[in-house]
């Protein structure tokens, strides 16, 4: 893929920010989250010594549920939307190949994702230096964790809306990986009290996506120091799991007749 | 394969799976062969359902034949780097709804490698040419269907290309809006620029058309140009009267309409019936060697069908 290749890549991705940060839906949730983390304000107050703490839960944890939602619903859309109502035709019609296309909207969400962790992240750090004149920059960690737990998610959503024949159909396979990754645990638990062969729980543990591992909200929050390498270690996760989910989507949407 | 052809199909077949769990097929297009000529506008014609627009879908990347194979451009059909000289309007095109044309025209253009600077100014002169200047900054969620159709056709321009191909750009148009692609079609052709489009407006494409190809079922039927396609009858000849003239001895056949009558006479007698048709009073309008339409050709070649393909032959 050379230049040209690389600057239909960045249109598309240019394209993809623009069609994201005109969706009313953004900016809904963006309040709500925003909102939770202003009302953990009061929530605080009703416990001792540890109210600070309880807003840096909350505020963490609406950065995470309101920025998956944006990921889930809206990545689901990218690529679903653009084929049923055939808005693809006439870009593919360009020398833009599919691959690019994809690409393209994929780094285009991360960006909108980027900076909407950011505002999220923003709305948290203003909350506490005004109620406690100080925020631990620790929190960074947790942001930046939860935030490559969103590219993933984009991943997922995008690998499912090339395959599926419709957005809804994307929709629940994308939700039912997420919210099962999301409880990896409870998977490799299963073992212990289900009848189901345990080769079938082990493989379901290791080919579902696992969020559990970008979660270090509670270390963060409690002071516990959490190593550059554990960051490293997420980094590597998302982008070998990420590419996987990309290739494989590349090979279903290369074929695929779109009528 | 002629040199002087841009696009050039040899044998593209193409079924679809049907039915429950996709087990039966439905044949779209049966071993269809075309060429189409430099400098040329080339009609694609054929009832709904005939297979224009899979030939079109296959040939712009977006479905893929079961067997055959084709150039375009000199480059083959696969290679993605001809598109960067094609213009393509789709069948009922849908444009993102949140951006305005000139934004939308700037995306088509860089993804077709248009240069910055080039992509504002040949947006806002493709704008005036298709009468959308006015709604330049307007959000296309607000276009009607005629407008989203003019700015499809503006979009397929953006990159000044030399070969354009449309898929039935007539449809949904009023009679304002088809007069407007009739003439940035012929604009086309002053150009140089080869256009291949589908249509089953009829009277379109006999007005517009150097050759054209005509599909049935997936099959084509005929390919060549108007002329050899209609042909003349050189037997005969129509007279085109104004003021009744009741039934004239020698005339083969006659055809009142409105004001005005057609006569359809044999070559030989034709002196001795324009004596006869004067006398009674009636005036000539015009005498003209006897040509069917592309409409009559159609419904003889194509037959009735069953569940009426041509109900909404225009």
């Amino acid at each position: 893929m050379g230049g040209p290749g690389l600057s239909r890549i960045v249109a598309v991705a240019a394209n993809t920010f623009r069609e994201t940060v005109r969706e009313r839906v953004l900016y809904n949730l963006l309040f709500f989250a925003l909102l939770m983390t202003a009302s953990s304000l009061l929530l605080g107050q009703l416990s001792i010594r540890q109210d600070e703490k309880i807003v840096k839960d909350l505020g963490l944890a609406s950065v995470d549920i309101f920025g998956t939602v944006i990921a889930l619903f809206i990545g689901v859309g990218l690529i679903g939307k653009e084929i049923e109502r055939r808005s693809l035709h006439p870009l593919l019609a360009r020398p833009l190949r599919r691959h690019e296309f994809l690409l393209g909207k994929f780094v285009g969400l991360g960006v909108t994702l980027l900076v909407n962790t950011l505002l999220m992240s923003l709305g948290l750090f203003a909350t506490l230096l005004l109620r406690y004149r100080r925020a631990d920059p620790a929190l960074l960690k947790a942001v930046l964790a939860i935030y490559m737990s969103l590219l993933l998610v984009v991943a997922v959503t995008l690998f499912f809306s090339t395959l599926a024949t419709s957005t809804l159909v994307a929709t629940l396979f994308s939700l039912g990986v997420v919210v099962a990754g999301r409880y990896s645990e409870v998977i490799r638990n299963m073992r212990d009290v289900t009848n189901v062969p345990e080769w079938v729980v082990t493989g379901l543990y290791w080919a579902l996506p696992n969020f559990h591992n970008f979660d270090i909200k509670t270390e963060v929050v409690h002071g516990d120091p959490v190593a550059l390498a554990a960051l490293g270690y997420m980094a590597a996760y998302l982008v070998i799991y990420a590419a996987i989910l990309l290739l494989l989507a590349q090979i279903a949407f290369s074929r695929r007749d779109l009528q | 394969m002629s040199d002087e052809a841009v696009i050039w199909l040899e044998g593209i077949a193409k079924s679809y799976p049907t039915g429950f769990l996709h087990r039966a097929k439905r044949q779209a297009l049966e071993a269809l062969s075309l060429d189409v000529r430099r400098g040329e506008i080339f009609g694609f014609l054929g009832p709904n359902g005939a297979g224009k627009t899979t030939t079109i879908k296959i040939l712009m990347g977006l479905v893929f034949p079961d067997s055959g194979r084709g150039r375009v451009l000199g480059l083959d059909l696969q290679d993605p780097e001809w598109k960067a000289r094609t213009g393509y309007l789709p069948e009922q095109p849908y444009f993102y709804d949140y951006l305005t044309p000139l934004e939308y025209l700037d995306y088509a253009g860089r993804l077709s490698g248009v240069e910055t600077g080039r992509r504002r100014e040949l947006a806002e002169r493709l704008l005036e040419s298709v009468a959308l200047q006015d709604a330049r900054h307007v959000p296309v969620r607000r276009f009607s269907k005629g407008m989203s159709q003019r700015l499809g056709l503006a979009q397929a321009l953006i990159n000044d290309p030399e070969l354009v191909i449309l898929d039935e750009p007539m449809s949904g148009l009023d009679p304002i809006g088809r007069r407007l692609v009739r003439d940035v079609i012929l604009g086309l052709r002053k150009q140089g620029k080869t256009v291949f489009f589908s249509t089953h407006i009829l009277p379109d494409a006999e007005a517009l058309c150097d050759r054209v190809a005509l599909l049935r079922q997936g099959r084509l039927v005929k390919s060549g140009s108007i002329e050899e396609i209609l042909g003349a009858d050189p037997g005969r000849v129509e007279v085109l009267v104004s003021g009744a003239t009741g039934a004239v001895e020698g005339v083969v056949s006659s055809e009142q309409m409105g004001e005005r009558t057609r006569h359809v006479v044999e070559q030989t007698q034709l002196v001795g019936i324009l004596a006869r048709l004067e006398s009674r009073g009636a005036r000539i309008v015009a005498v003209s060697p006897l040509r069917q339409s592309l409409e009559d050709y159609f419904v003889k070649e194509m037959g009735p069908q069953p569940h009426g393909p041509w109900a909404d032959l225009g």
